[in-house]
């Protein structure tokens, strides 16, 4: 029994850190009745779509009413020469809640730094001097590096191959497909209404 | 000719029932999902507009389970291998399609997750010939020779 308390007072540090690694790359209520997991490649031309053009919509409909719990996940894709790299940082920068600013930068300028490698340009134009000096520490701690090794295993245990992928949860029901386009979005609308209805 | 002294009535009974069972298990896949999944699937290739899309991802796992119940039960075996055959050959033409303009979409076969790749296409192809097979056993079978394998 006191070694259940004495590694459960151990662990609650590491618990916590979790807790707040998860909430960086969360948008939405934690209590939402639907938990959408978001699996994407910031060199993914059809992330970037995705990212502009359907997320907005889904913050309008259905995260900020509270309906939708969204998460996102890395899954850098071997052939993007520069995707780990920018998830990377993507993840450093979660770490002090700018994920969002960091995502939107990094998918602005996506054909820039996939031509030219210069993944950090885009980084430090959604920060502050003093949020770039720490995310360039960040950036080299092994927790983010392995967190970014985990999204990628989770979502290949999960089945994701291709980007973007959507893993949706509502209950005891799990729903895994591609990421739609604007052009399909009222499918996602019809799914998301069923679920929360 | 009298097919009951060759294999064939055999070999199409069996490849019959396959596709049956092939056909109900792809509609269950379907079916079991809410058909906004499929619907995704079916937009993916990007040939139907979006209320084309609505019907078929609603309309066409229920017909997959009819032909694979009529496939299996051996009803009107002609009508329904040759339905069979054409919707397979629609199937093919169209992942061949989408594969020869590099599109990296799910095939939609048997619900979704599936990349199309040489190995869908391999499969699709061999139940495309399977059922090509079959169909031409109900009607040549039905066209003046008895067996008794109920082709």
């Amino acid at each position: 029994m006191k070694f259940c308390a004495a590694a459960l007072i151990a662990l609650l540090p590491c618990l916590a850190a979790a807790v707040d690694q998860d909430r960086g790359k969360q948008i939405g209520s934690p209590s939402a009745p639907v938990r959408m997991e978001l699996y994407s490649d910031f060199q993914c031309p059809h992330c970037r779509v995705f990212h502009e053009a359907v997320l907005p919509e889904l913050l309008k409909d259905y995260i900020v009413p509270g309906k939708v719990l969204l998460i996102s996940h890395e899954f850098p894709l071997p052939m993007h020469q520069h995707a780990r790299e920018a998830a990377d940082y993507a993840t450093a920068a979660a770490r002090i809640g700018k994920y969002q600013e960091v995502s939107s930068a990094l998918f602005l300028s996506q054909d820039a730094w996939a031509n030219n490698g210069k993944v950090w340009d885009a980084v430090a134009s959604a920060l502050t001097p003093a949020e770039q000096k720490k995310v360039q520490a960040l950036v080299k701690e092994s927790s983010v590096l392995s967190e970014v090794q985990s999204d990628l295993q989770g979502g290949t245990m999960a089945g994701v191959n291709e980007t973007p992928t959507l893993i949706i949860f509502s209950g005891s029901k799990r729903y895994s497909f591609p990421g739609p386009t604007p052009g399909n979005y009222s499918l996602l609308r019809s799914l998301i209404d069923g679920l929360v209805r | 000719m009298d097919l009951s002294a060759r294999p064939w009535p055999l070999v199409a009974l069996v490849l019959r029932l396959l596709l049956g069972a092939v056909f109900v298990y792809a509609a269950w896949t379907k079916l079991r999902q809410p058909w906004e999944l499929f619907a995704l699937a079916i937009d993916s290739y990007q040939i139907l507009p979006m209320r084309a899309v609505e019907f078929v991802a609603r309309a066409l796992p229920w017909l997959e389970l009819l032909l694979g119940a009529l496939l299996l039960s051996g009803f009107w075996r002609r009508i329904s291998t040759s339905a069979v055959s054409l919707l397979l050959l629609f199937f093919f033409a169209l992942m061949i399609r989408a594969y020869a303009k590099g599109m990296q979409i799910s095939c939609g076969c048997f619900g979704l997750g599936e990349i199309i790749s040489w190995k869908t296409l391999l499969r699709d192809g061999s139940l495309l010939a399977c059922s090509l097979f079959v169909t031409w056993t109900a009607f040549r079978g039905s066209a003046g020779t008895r067996n008794n394998a109920g082709i």
